[in-house]
């Protein structure tokens, strides 16, 4: 620390040894002597030049090849929000959502454009939906959702970490709370597709973090209903629904997975979609759509590592033109002692 | 303030004075860990650091663990502390080891063994040969039957001749036996520092001598920590003890130095955190906009409806410290850490061995490093700065008769040896005086070879040269001084000794023929101080021509002179002298008065010319330090015309017409400010021309122009780059030094001596020469070195690369943290301003304490240049000078760049993992490894030489980022369970991983190639010629040839007439007061002035206590 400066009047009583030491001349090495063998890069154009340009030539196929992956991703994107609210109290999805009563199933159908092979995975997609809020990421407690021993939830879960009575609520907080209910069942044809929700949380998730000997207990039974609820008599390992929604999104448009759809569609095929709308986005402006996506080597369609890829190797490429341009249009030797000219600056501090 | 010591009375004093137990501790057991958190918390960036670690306590605030501030706030603190609790049981064990020394003392009459610690005031201490002396003692006997003994201070002073010491004359003679049943008591000052002073007196009481006071001084001390050598025993009263010795009273805690570069870190600290508070308080309002117009509408967070009252801070204090990381914790450990090493490389530096002596170079400040690259303003000691300080012998001129001259060497001069040989009575004279006007203790060894104990180098080397011509100086045996001249052993009896201060400038003995009974009072000083004495009829004229051609050669000179003193005179005036000598005021003074009374009417038998080398490479250290861009003083305490001589011999100053020397001088007021106005006006004048102009000024006009002029002295030292200030005093060094400081340069003191040591203390950076004049100077100082050419090394090299490394490494501190931080705030926009941290508490940590600050701490192996380049180059400096390293605007740079970073990182990740992929724990991991994967790359492109422990860091870090991850993914508890091998998996997460590096680092690399090539700044160009070989030895032709060196005195005297016109030719014109005072033999003396405070160097040299 700074304050360890100015040791230098030596306490009393330690001159002689102090000469000793003095005098003994320190041990040589390299490192001692800042003599350690080193390399000294500088940026010559033909260095620079040609990093430029391997760059540009890595990242256009890069950029092409994930652009074409992206591509090949076959996606069936369907907003439901709006549609599926009555035409009648269409200017009021809030009160509509609330009512216990009305009746939320809503029929979408759907035209396959290109053939999608199996697994056609489904998500559902909200947005504006702050999943990574403060207040809501903290809320949950990993232990109690391992082990029943933990039951007794901490209290990050607050407010859904106790019933009224005063009894745990399993799984607490306000992620479990307010977890997505809406439901899709899909047929081609008049045809059933199996929708297989197994397997669609991570593996790691089901083993290490959801314990497979704890039950949901107490959950929804508040005056206040959020989301889905859970079967009491299923342990939490198998909520895969449950799994999947408590890891929270980084962004406020996120896709969650719904399910697995383990047989090809071929192109024109119209599904049927029968969704009880019930989650409510309309309080926040969120919309929610249905997405149907089959997926390649770089994940589901997302253009925009290609896109950046493509620019960004063009304009490596572009900047080691003109690189190369400027450097036989104005050459400048390196090293060039004429520039330095000392006289000058000497006289420049004088004052 | 007096105190009243009565030896021998057992329990009378103990509770008046304190015990000797010495206590150098800062703590106690008790209170080390209250007093020493105190202190570390007193530090402004702890004690924001403190309030950030408490607020994170909080749960509701707190973004991510508290372990994440606590953990490397308490490790930090635990280092410090360590290391204070380390340094301080050192302090304890050797405090301990003093204090637990056996010694004997006498109790009730009888001998007895005691602890040091026990010994109270009053206490007859006996000491035996070579002990160490455990306090402050009054002598009261010596195994000596003269009563002296010889004590080693060099623990004290660092001057490592042997200082006798002798009894009071009250004691002298009492028995040994007697002695432990001695009473009386001592009446002295109150403790104080001064080593050289100790005005006391001292009365027996009966049955011993009748109440006569006997006067002490110094000399009848013996203080602690000094070692009595050659003497079989000693007593002494111990007078003080414990911490309040003359030691224990010095030893105090030097102020901390800052370095500019420090003040710079703060300035910019302030400005991280000025800009943090503006942040927060946006976005703290802005969080506070959004709950209340969007939170009531997204239930899922279940806001409740009437919030506590703090509740509009919550949100603004959680964004303080998610923002709390703007301000690394790690840059303060890592500053301390790598200043620690640049003192280490400079301790460690075989180039800057002294192989006379084997002195490797010291940092005893391990913290100011960095300013030596800074220096502005060097101001340098003369005498064992730039010379040697091993006086030679070279010329005399005895009677008028110049001896030396030809051959440049006394000793070969056949008409000296002659006129030995035929026994003229001058030169006898003459070479007694030499032998024996001194201090100087000649020790016979068993071979029956004399040396010399001198205190004085001058001393030494006239007694040396008397030697050598056949007067040999044999024996001083208490008062009976003995030579010998040409086998004829002549003995004299010392009746006084007229010491030398700096003020009279000349000493005196008294001495008795012992064959004839005459006696005389041989007398050497000065010029200024003797030849005003002479008597009455003498021509002095000739004496003055040879003290001005002398001083031109750069040679010191000293005049001889003798007289024959009547004995009723002696008598008469020996009383007074004694009276003075006893006086406990003003006892210096009153002792010059007596004194000046008999030193006069001398004769005046000749002038000593003494040669002080210059040391090796003197003036191509300075003249490459010049080229450097910094500025020489020379503060001396020598005469004008030597030390213009030596300025001109090391490249000081430039002869015609190159140069130009203005003088400043005058004894009045108006006599002063005329000739002051005058050397500013010149000096305006040529400011526009590149030309040399220095100013000389003495001692006593400094004295009136800093007392009257202070604006216009302190102008003259913005426009002048050189200096030479003659016959100033250690606090007129010291003035200057503050002058300088108040002009905001950066200043280095170097010296040797004694009374180098204030000057060194009040510059920014001492330097001392571990020379012959003691460690005194050493001591006092920031840094030691053997020799004065190893400044060049010391500022070029270590100075330079010390500035360059601490440059990048604390702005590269302050960058990568604001890179996280601002990633931080970025996400906030899309967490819904709430304050959400988008990393976890690990990662934050390991980013802080270890990712990044560990690759960073090699950067003290980089190497912009290398030291031939610096060295052939010095106006390099210029950069480390001008702060163009590390200032506001280049730290708008480092700024912009980690916006850019984050900017480049944040919109990256976010959109490669979006959708089904945006999961936090990965986008967050996704985002941590871009910013390491940018950070090695910024290394790799700012470093400048890479060896392998570069790469080691850079690359090995980068490892130890995966490794550590894949290790916090194996635990199932871990919030970031399977997520990295997750990624790594996952072709996506790599082609990101590319694409952050390219985008991050291209517009860098553009912009630092185009700059590099196109807009190279000189350390650029340096570069590239020295890495590209050729060119750079063609330099040579656009740089100033080097000035051939003339290393001989001979050739320049020569050429004086020459030399002197144009160096003085302005004055000539302008200023007939120093027309007179440069060519004015005649008249040298009028500047004398009796009563000045000036010290000369002689004082250094000729000093004795």
């Amino acid at each position: 620390m700074a304050d360890r400066g100015g040791t230098s009047s030596g306490g009393g009583g330690n001159g002689a040894p102090e000469l000793a030491k003095k005098s003994r001349k320190p041990k040589y090495s390299r490192f001692s002597q800042q003599e350690l063998p080193a390399c000294k890069p500088i940026l010559t154009p033909g260095w620079v030049i040609t990093a430029f340009i391997s760059i540009g030539v890595i990242f256009i196929p890069i950029g092409l090849a994930s652009l074409f992956a992206s591509q090949r991703v076959v996606e069936i994107v369907d907003r439901y929000d709006r549609d599926c609210i009555p035409r009648n109290v269409s200017d009021d999805g809030v009160g509509f959502i609330e009512d216990a009563k009305a009746n939320k199933t809503c029929v979408r159908t759907l035209t396959v454009q290109k053939q999608m092979k199996s697994p056609i995975y489904v998500y559902y997609q909200i947005s504006n939906f702050y999943q990574n809020h403060r207040r809501y990421v903290k809320s949950r407690d990993d232990k109690q959702l391992w082990s029943p021993k933990n039951e007794r939830s901490s209290s990050d879960c607050k407010p859904e970490d106790f019933t009224s009575n005063g009894q745990p609520i399993i799984p607490c907080g306000l992620i479990a709370w307010s977890m997505f209910n809406d439901t899709y069942k899909f047929s081609v044809k008049d045809k059933v597709l199996e929708v297989n929700k197994k397997g669609i949380a991570w593996k790691s998730d089901r083993e290490h973090k959801f314990g497979s000997d704890v039950y949901p207990k107490n959950f929804q039974s508040g005056a206040l209903i959020g989301g889905a609820k859970l079967n009491s008599s299923i342990p939490l390992s198998q909520q895969e629904d449950l799994i999947v929604w408590m890891r929270p999104a980084a962004l406020p448009t996120f896709r969650k997975l719904y399910g697995k759809i383990e047989v090809d569609l071929e192109p024109n095929d119209n599904i049927t979609v029968i969704i009880e709308n019930n989650y409510n986005t309309y309080s926040f402006g969120g919309n929610k759509k249905l997405v149907l996506s089959t997926t390649s080597w770089m994940g589901g369609k997302n253009d925009f590592l290609g896109v950046a890829y493509l620019t960004i190797g063009g304009l490596c490429l572009f900047l080691a033109i003109s690189f190369i341009l400027v450097y036989v249009l104005k050459p400048r030797p390196l090293g060039d002692p004429s520039y330095l000219s000392w006289n000058r600056n000497a006289a420049g501090h004088l004052n | 303030m007096k105190r009243y010591v009565y030896i021998n009375e057992d329990e009378s004093s103990h509770d008046l004075y304190r015990d000797n137990r010495i206590s150098n501790r800062k703590y106690t057991t008790l209170n080390f860990l209250p007093k020493n958190l105190l202190e570390q918390f007193s530090r402004f960036m702890n004690q924001y650091f403190l309030l950030i670690a408490c607020l994170q306590l909080w749960p509701l605030i707190t973004p991510v663990n508290p372990a994440s501030t606590w953990g490397p706030l308490i490790f930090i603190f635990a280092v410090s502390a360590t290391k204070e609790a380390w340094d301080d049981y050192n302090r304890y064990l050797s405090d301990k080891k003093a204090n637990e020394k056996r010694v004997w003392i006498v109790w009730n009459g009888i001998k007895k063994q005691i602890k040091a610690q026990d010994i109270h005031v009053g206490n007859i201490v006996w000491l035996r040969e070579n002990d160490e002396v455990p306090c402050d003692l009054v002598l009261l006997g010596t195994s000596d039957p003269q009563g002296l003994c010889y004590v080693e201070t060099s623990a004290l002073d660092g001057e490592t001749d042997l200082k006798t010491r002798v009894v009071p004359s009250a004691c002298m003679g009492i028995d040994s036996e007697l002695l432990h049943k001695i009473k009386g008591v001592i009446e002295c000052p109150n403790p104080d520092k001064d080593i050289r002073r100790f005005d006391a007196n001292l009365r027996l009481f009966p049955p011993f001598i009748d109440n006569d006071v006997c006067p002490l001084t110094i000399k009848n001390t013996i203080l602690q920590t000094c070692y009595l050598r050659n003497t079989e025993w000693a007593c002494g009263v111990a007078v003080y003890t414990g911490n309040e010795t003359k030691l224990g009273m010095s030893r105090g805690i030097p102020e901390p130095k800052l370095t500019a570069m420090d003040a710079m870190i703060d300035k910019l600290t302030g400005a991280i955190f000025i800009f943090q508070i503006v942040v927060v308080m946006v976005l703290g309002v802005a969080g506070n906009v959004w709950k209340d117009t969007e939170s009531r509408k997204i239930w899922y967070v279940e806001y409740p409806n009437e919030g506590p009252w703090y509740e509009l801070l919550i949100i603004p204090l959680r964004f303080e410290l998610l923002c709390s990381i703007m301000i690394p914790i790690s840059i303060k450990v890592s500053l301390d850490l790598v200043k620690s090493l640049y003192a280490k490389f400079i301790d460690w530096d075989q180039k800057m061995i002294d192989d006379e002596t084997g002195t490797a170079s010291h940092a005893a400040n391990t913290a100011i490093s960095e300013d030596l690259g800074q220096v502005e303003y060097i101001l340098t000691d003369k005498t064992g700065t730039l010379t040697e300080n091993k006086m030679i012998f070279r010329r005399c001129c005895i009677n008028g008769v110049f001896y030396g001259n030809d051959s440049g060497d006394a000793f070969k001069d056949v008409e000296l040896l002659n006129a030995i040989e035929a026994g003229s009575t001058d030169v006898i004279r003459f070479l007694t005086i030499m032998a024996i006007c001194n201090t100087v203790i000649p020790v016979q060894s068993k071979s029956g070879a004399i040396s010399y104990k001198a205190q004085s180098q001058d001393e030494d080397a006239l007694v040396h040269a008397a030697a050598k011509l056949h007067m040999v100086f044999v024996n001083r045996n208490s008062n009976i001084l003995e030579i010998k001249f040409n086998s004829s052993s002549i003995q004299y009896e010392l009746l006084e000794t007229l010491e030398f201060t700096s003020d009279r400038k000349r000493m005196s003995v008294v001495v008795k023929d012992c064959r004839s009974g005459k006696i005389f009072l041989l007398s050497k000083g000065a010029d200024e101080a003797i030849l005003p004495y002479a008597f009455a009829g003498q021509q002095t004229r000739a004496f003055v021509e040879a003290v001005d051609q002398y001083a031109q050669m750069g040679l010191r000179t000293l005049c001889l002179a003798w007289r024959e003193l009547m004995p009723d005179e002696y008598r008469e005036w020996s009383l007074s002298f004694k009276e003075a000598n006893s006086s406990l005021e003003d006892r210096e003074w009153k002792l010059a008065e007596v004194c000046q009374r008999i030193e006069r009417d001398l004769e005046v038998l000749g002038v000593t010319a003494i040669e002080d080398r210059l040391q090796d490479g003197v003036p191509e250290t300075i003249e490459t330090l010049r080229k450097a861009g910094i500025n020489f003083w020379m503060l001396t305490g020598d005469k004008q015309n030597t030390a213009i001589q030596i300025a001109l011999l090391c490249n000081f100053i430039s002869p015609e017409p190159k140069g130009q020397l203005l003088l400043i001088n005058g004894k009045t007021k108006d006599e002063v400010y005329r000739s002051l106005e005058r050397v500013l006006l010149t000096m305006r004048i040529t400011t526009s021309e590149p030309k040399d102009v220095a100013f000389v000024v003495d001692g006593w006009a400094l004295e009136i122009a800093l007392t009257h002029y202070r604006k216009a002295v302190t102008e003259l030292a913005i426009l002048s780059r050189t200096a030479i200030c003659c016959r100033v005093t250690p606090s007129q060094k010291a003035q200057l030094v503050q002058l300088l400081k108040s002009c905001d340069y950066r200043t280095l003191a170097i010296g040797d001596g004694g009374n180098d040591v204030r000057m060194i203390q009040q510059a920014d950076i001492g330097v001392g020469i571990s020379g012959r004049e003691g460690l005194q100077a050493a001591r006092a100082a920031d840094y030691s070195i053997g020799k004065f050419r190893f400044l060049k090394r010391l500022i070029l090299v270590h100075g330079r690369y010390s500035y360059n490394r601490t440059a990048f490494l604390s702005q590269y501190s302050f960058y990568k943290s604001l890179v996280i931080c601002f990633i931080q705030i970025f996400f906030s926009f899309i967490s819904g301003v709430s304050g959400t941290s988008l990393f976890n508490s690990v990662s934050l940590m390991a980013y802080n304490v270890f990712y990044t600050s560990i690759p960073v701490l090699v950067s003290v192996l980089d190497k912009d240049l290398s030291e031939e380049t610096v060295m052939q180059h010095p106006q390099i400096l210029f950069y480390c000078q001008a702060g163009r390293l590390l200032n506001p605007s280049t730290f708008a740079g480092w700024f912009g760049r980690s916006l850019f970073h984050a900017v480049v990182v944040f919109i990256i990740s976010i959109h490669a993992y979006a959708y089904e992929k945006s999961e936090m724990e990965e986008v967050s991991l996704v985002a941590l490894s871009g910013c390491i994967w940018l950070q090695a790359f910024v290394m790799t492109l700012e470093t400048n030489s890479f060896t392998i422990l570069q790469h080691l860091a850079i690359w090995g870090n980068l490892a130890a980022f995966y490794i550590i991850n894949w290790i916090f993914s194996a635990i199932p508890s871990s919030a970031m369970y399977t997520i990295m091998f997750r990624l790594c998996r996952d072709p996506s997460y790599w082609i990101t991983i590319f694409l952050i590096i390219a985008a991050g680092m291209g517009p860098i690399l553009a912009l630092k190639y185009f700059r590099f090539t196109y807009r190279p700044s000189k350390i650029n160009t340096l570069q590239q010629a020295e890495r590209l070989g050729g060119p750079i030895l063609s330099l040579g032709s656009i740089e100033p040839q080097p000035r051939s060196i003339e290393r001989d005195v001979a050739p320049l005297s020569i050429t004086q007439p020459k030399m002197r016109n144009p160096v003085y030719e302005p004055l000539l014109s302008d200023s007939p007061n120093s027309t007179r005072r440069s060519f004015g033999p005649g008249t040298p003396f009028d500047f004398f002035q009796p009563q000045s405070r000036l010290s000369a160097s002689y004082s250094r040299n000729c000093k004795d206590n």
